[in-house]
């Protein structure tokens, strides 16, 4: 045999094609259906995945619209749907946090809904919040998935142990509350919040700050922390101090992401958190948590002890800008996110059933169904109260808010591992603010 | 050479390009076009969420780091990270190569043992080490309290020391077998004879070990330190699923910022930088590695 | 050891064997102790593997995590229920990958290596050099770009995108190791074989690679295990159950909604098996095969 050129051309050919056998091709087939059968391209982060799956078949039962859904992860949901845009291989429909909605209008993933069938309706029948989360530069780009606001969570048969029948109205009476449930040897650290790094937002900061009347932004996207508005200063303070001088904060809240402040919750191991309302309803599920019917939810505390309000988050099913099946992309929004012909929100109502996530839709507060499933996990009367004073972060329409969030993280971690004076935090967040300003200008 | 082939003979030459072209086929196909692709990307300003603001700015991306803190702090940390987790690889796993080079009962087992976290993916390292790490229900915790090493659970990663060093005990962990598997390939080759001589010449164990087993060793070391040095320097999925850079940005090294910036921030340009930048510094101390040992006449490619 | 070669002329306390035997014991503890810990939490239940003091042997042992991976049950299906269902595909996926990425990865640098350890040619030193090159630059600068590339190819969610990226990740070391094995072994070989008048390929096959086999097996396990191990491009490169890897699958234990410590343990075990068994089959082969390369160049 010889050795020449065409000869090592021929070998290395079949070292690559036999190495890419048939049987090996088979295994790569994905079953998806290849673009352009017709099908709508639905993707959204991973949570509670079958019971999506479960839905979107009855979708297409009654409308005979095909779905191809995809859940992604929820870490990285948002990094494989830019590069997917990116690529320009993006799904037809798509969950949107609020957190993005601005970075994937400016990307151009997104397109306006305004004017198409429902869409007044489907605004004028929800909380102004979070129709208000759901533009952006004056145009709608979404329909509401579920919404969800703050609120203190607490162990009442704890706190009733330590001598407690109310639960604490202002910041220096939760450190109080807490420090006499650790002097009983009730609990070492009362206070769990979930305060690891690659959680994506940390709603308890922005609901402290809330809750006591302050902002970290103006109107105009300013920030204000640093100079005209002191409460995030105060609320670090406060943070600093329960994590290192009367230590009720866990100082493994570091590395707690919200399941395992969860899970804690559920086994009394905490006193008190800062959480979305819905999460309720697991603590108070017998079949999951030892402390069912123990758990509460109260307004979240303020520096000086008076109602002002928390945070909320909407989270939106939206359009995709290049989708070819825009018209059955909007029916399965509508069907998911909007009022189906008896103008009922389905979809939210089965959410609500199902999970407890909360409701963009007014009227259904007054719903008989979800009242009574309500009351089987919270009083309804601080629900709705806690609705009543939510309102979005006013810093979501800029498209560098991602990266704020994400320094804003750090700084407060550094706040709590007392590595960081509450002083310089609030400075060098009001820095990262200008210069993200200058570097997306 | 005449091995090859008595007609149409190739020079070598070209046999050696040809023997190679397959090789260099599948990674100019593969690895050349995203490579240079990175680097003129870090030539420009490219958010990959605001494609009308993209354009060229020359080497902008590079001169901005002078003054970007979040980069700067990364870097130190990286450095130290390097440090720490290559001094301990190498100490630990030219031990373990000396200690299974010798003849003793279950060397066999403790070879197996040894490439035991090879074969661990890095987040499921990551993963391991969190539930040994746990400040609630972690094994580590549980072992220092039943030996009477401490009176309560601590949160170990939750101040900066703490968490840095555990995590680089955690990738040395993670990366050590293949240290140990060099090096000891290293050591099987040494000559008894060399050994021999040594000990004729009444040279003692410590004699015998600087003066035949390290200039011996230089060259597998020096692939060690090569490799490690890159590894250590791209360290992610641990570092990712044990701490997530923190607390504060006590753990971010610059590989884990390079990962945030691309693909949390979007921010392909300024994340191109960085990673040429990393890419520099690895063959800056490849280069110094190797100068170092050619300087002991020691080295040929 | 070959090197004390003296008898002694009195009793001595062996201090060098207790030396030995101490590094080899704490070494050993070291290295196993923390794998032994997920391996003891997979066969426990939740509230056992929770519990303060920990248990340090299962209690009450349960297959019920392992099983849960076949059959999920209910409980199970609220709880991490995609990454557990997906975790025996995944273990699938990764050894199609990891697999035919060495074999791709072996039959490439075979030739390579051939070359570099044959026949002396202008711009090898270079090419070498070149080949470790395409290393230092960090995956991450290139994995956007990478990603657009196999999405022109619609290789997007299959194997052939993993094989190819672990290939050209694995390709330059274990060329270099390749290289070094195939310069020890004797070039007689292949004059014995010309002078039985075999051809060129039938003297790689039946006589050069044979002898070469411990670099071969140690190229083949390093490829392995870097495809095995690696996480970011298979967190890119695939979305479903048809390509995603075990790192992808157990990074999901690590921030999916619901996760149990046991079966996340469960699965970070499954995870280590095969890879290790391959290393244990191959563990005298690994050595020798990385030996002739190390030392000299």
């Amino acid at each position: 045999m010889e050795f020449n050129r065409r000869q090592v051309l021929k070998l290395a050919g079949l070292g690559l094609t036999a190495t890419a056998t048939p049987g090996l091709l088979a295994a790569c087939s994905n079953g998806k259906p290849a673009a352009g059968d017709g099908s709508v391209k639905f993707e959204g982060w991973d949570y509670e995945a079958t019971l999506v799956q479960q839905n979107l078949d009855k979708f297409t039962q009654a409308s005979n619209i095909k779905v191809n859904y995809t859940p992604i992860t929820s870490a990285q949901y948002v990094q494989k749907v830019v590069a997917e845009f990116t690529g320009g291989g993006g799904p037809d429909a798509l969950y949107v946090y609020d957190d993005s909605l601005a970075a994937w209008v400016e990307g151009e993933y997104l397109q306006p809904i305004d004017g198409l069938p429902g869409v007044d309706e489907v605004y004028s029948s929800i909380f102004p919040g979070n129709a208000e989360a759901m533009t952006y530069q004056g145009k709608r780009y979404g329909l509401p998935y579920y919404t969800d606001s703050n609120c203190l969570i607490y162990n009442a048969e704890i706190l009733s142990k330590a001598g407690f029948s109310k639960p604490p109205a202002s910041l220096e009476e939760l450190e109080s509350q807490a420090a006499k449930i650790k002097s009983m040897g009730l609990l070492e650290h009362p206070i769990g919040l979930p305060a690891q790094l690659s959680d994506t937002w940390w709603a308890w900061v922005w609901g402290l700050v809330f809750a006591s009347g302050g902002d970290l932004f103006d109107n105009q996207q300013a920030p204000i922390m640093n100079t005209t508005d002191t409460v995030t200063k105060d609320v670090l303070t406060w943070l600093q101090n329960a994590a290192n001088k009367s230590k009720v904060l866990d100082p493994a809240s570091l590395q707690l992401l919200p399941v395992p402040v969860d899970n804690a919750m559920k086994a009394n191991r905490y006193a008190f958190t800062i959480g979305a309302r819905y999460a309720l309803r697991d603590y108070n599920d017998a079949s999951k948590s030892k402390a069912a019917g123990k758990m509460k939810m109260a307004l979240v505390p303020s520096l000086d002890g008076k109602v002002h309000g928390t945070i909320s988050n909407t989270r939106m099913y939206g359009l995709a800008k290049d989708t070819e099946v825009k018209d059955d992309a909007f029916k399965l929004l509508t069907y998911l996110g909007g009022l189906d012909a008896n103008k009922q929100p389905n979809t939210a109502k089965f959410w609500f059933q199902e999970r407890g996530l909360g409701f963009a839709y007014k009227a259904m507060a007054k719903d008989a169904d979800v009242l009574a499933s309500l009351k089987k996990f919270a009083d309804p009367a601080i629900y709705a109260h806690l609705a009543e004073i939510a309102r979005p972060r006013n810093v979501l329409g800029v498209a560098w808010y991602t990266e704020f969030e994400t320094e804003m993280h750090k700084v407060v971690q550094g706040v709590l591992s007392n590595q960081v004076q509450p002083s310089a935090a609030v400075a060098s967040l009001a820095q990262s603010a200008e210069t993200l300003k200058k570097k997306y200008s | 050479m005449s091995v090859l082939t008595e007609r149409r003979p190739l020079g070598d030459t070209a046999k050696a390009w040809a023997l190679n072209a397959p090789a260099i086929t599948v990674i100019t196909l593969l690895v050349a076009y995203p490579i240079g692709y990175s680097f003129y990307v870090s030539l420009q300003r490219n958010n990959l969420k605001r494609p009308k603001a993209k354009r060229f700015i020359g080497l902008d991306n590079y001169k901005a780091l002078f003054s970007d803190d979040a980069f700067l702090s990364a870097l130190k940390v990286s450095a130290v990270f390097v440090v720490v987790v290559l001094g301990l690889t190498v100490v630990l796993a030219l031990i373990l190569a000396l200690v299974l080079n010798e003849r003793f009962r279950g060397r066999g087992l403790l070879l197996s043992l040894a490439l035991l976290p090879w074969a661990m993916p890095g987040v499921v390292n990551g993963l391991m080490w969190r539930t040994i790490f746990d400040a609630k229900t972690g094994a580590l915790n549980g072992l220092m309290l039943q030996l009477g090493l401490i009176d309560s659970y601590q949160a170990w990663l939750t101040s900066s020391t703490g968490a840095f060093l555990f995590t680089a005990l955690a990738q040395v962990w993670n990366t050590l077998p293949f240290s140990v598997i060099i090096l000891l390939a290293g050591l099987s080759t040494i000559p008894s004879e060399l050994y021999d001589a040594a000990t004729v010449d009444r040279a003692g164990a410590f004699r015998r070990f600087t003066q035949v087993t390290v200039p011996w060793l230089l060259h597998p070391l020096l692939i060690v330190l090569i490799l490690e040095t890159m590894n250590a320097f791209r360290a992610f999925d641990t570092i990712y699923v044990l701490t997530g850079g923190g607390p504060g940005d006590a753990t971010t090294t610059i590989a884990l910022l390079d990962v945030q910036t691309v693909l949390t921030f979007t921010d392909f340009g300024l994340g191109s930088a960085y990673a040429w930048v990393i890419t520099a510094i690895t063959l800056i101390i490849s280069v110094g590695y190797i100068g170092l040992l050619y300087r002991k006449g020691n080295f040929e490619v | 050891m070959s090197t004390v070669v003296q008898v002694p002329l009195r009793y001595r306390i062996p201090w060098k064997k207790i030396a030995l035997y101490v590094l080899a014991i704490a070494f050993g503890l070291y290295l196993v102790l923390p794998f032994y810990w997920i391996v003891a939490m997979s066969f426990m239940h939740e509230a056992d593997a929770l519990s303060v003091p920990p248990h340090w042997v299962p209690v009450n042992p349960t297959l019920e995590n392992y099983l849960g991976f076949v059959n999920p049950n209910s409980a199970q299906e609220l709880v991490g229920g995609r990454a557990v269902s997906e975790t025996p595909y995944s273990l699938r996926n990764s050894l199609v990958v990891a697999s035919a990425t060495a074999v791709l990865n072996l039959v490439l640098a075979t030739f390579a290596a051939y070359s570099f350890s044959r026949l002396k040619f202008k711009g090898s030193q270079v090419l070498l050099v070149l080949y470790l090159l395409t290393r230092m630059v960090p995956g991450i600068a290139i994995i956007i770009p990478f990603y657009l590339l196999m999405r022109q190819f619609g290789l997007l969610d299959t194997y052939l995108a993993l094989i190819l990226s672990y290939t050209t990740f694995a390709l330059p070391i274990t060329i270099w190791i390749l290289k070094d094995f195939f310069r020890s072994v004797p070039r007689e070989l292949e004059e014995a074989a010309r002078v039985d008048r075999c051809g060129w390929f039938r003297t790689m096959w039946s006589v050069f690679l044979p002898v070469a086999a411990p670099g071969l097996v140690a190229a083949a396990v390093f490829a392995f295990m870097t495809a095995w191990n690696e996480f970011m491009f298979a967190l890119f490169l695939t979305s479903t159950k048809a390509a995603k890897t075990i790192p992808v699958v157990a990074a999901n234990f690590a921030t999916d909604f619901n996760t149990q410590f046991t079966v996340m343990a469960a699965a970070g075990v499954l995870a280590v098996v095969p890879p290790l068994v391959l290393a244990l089959l191959f563990q005298r082969k690994l050595v020798q095969g990385m030996a002739a390369g190390s030392v000299k160049g």
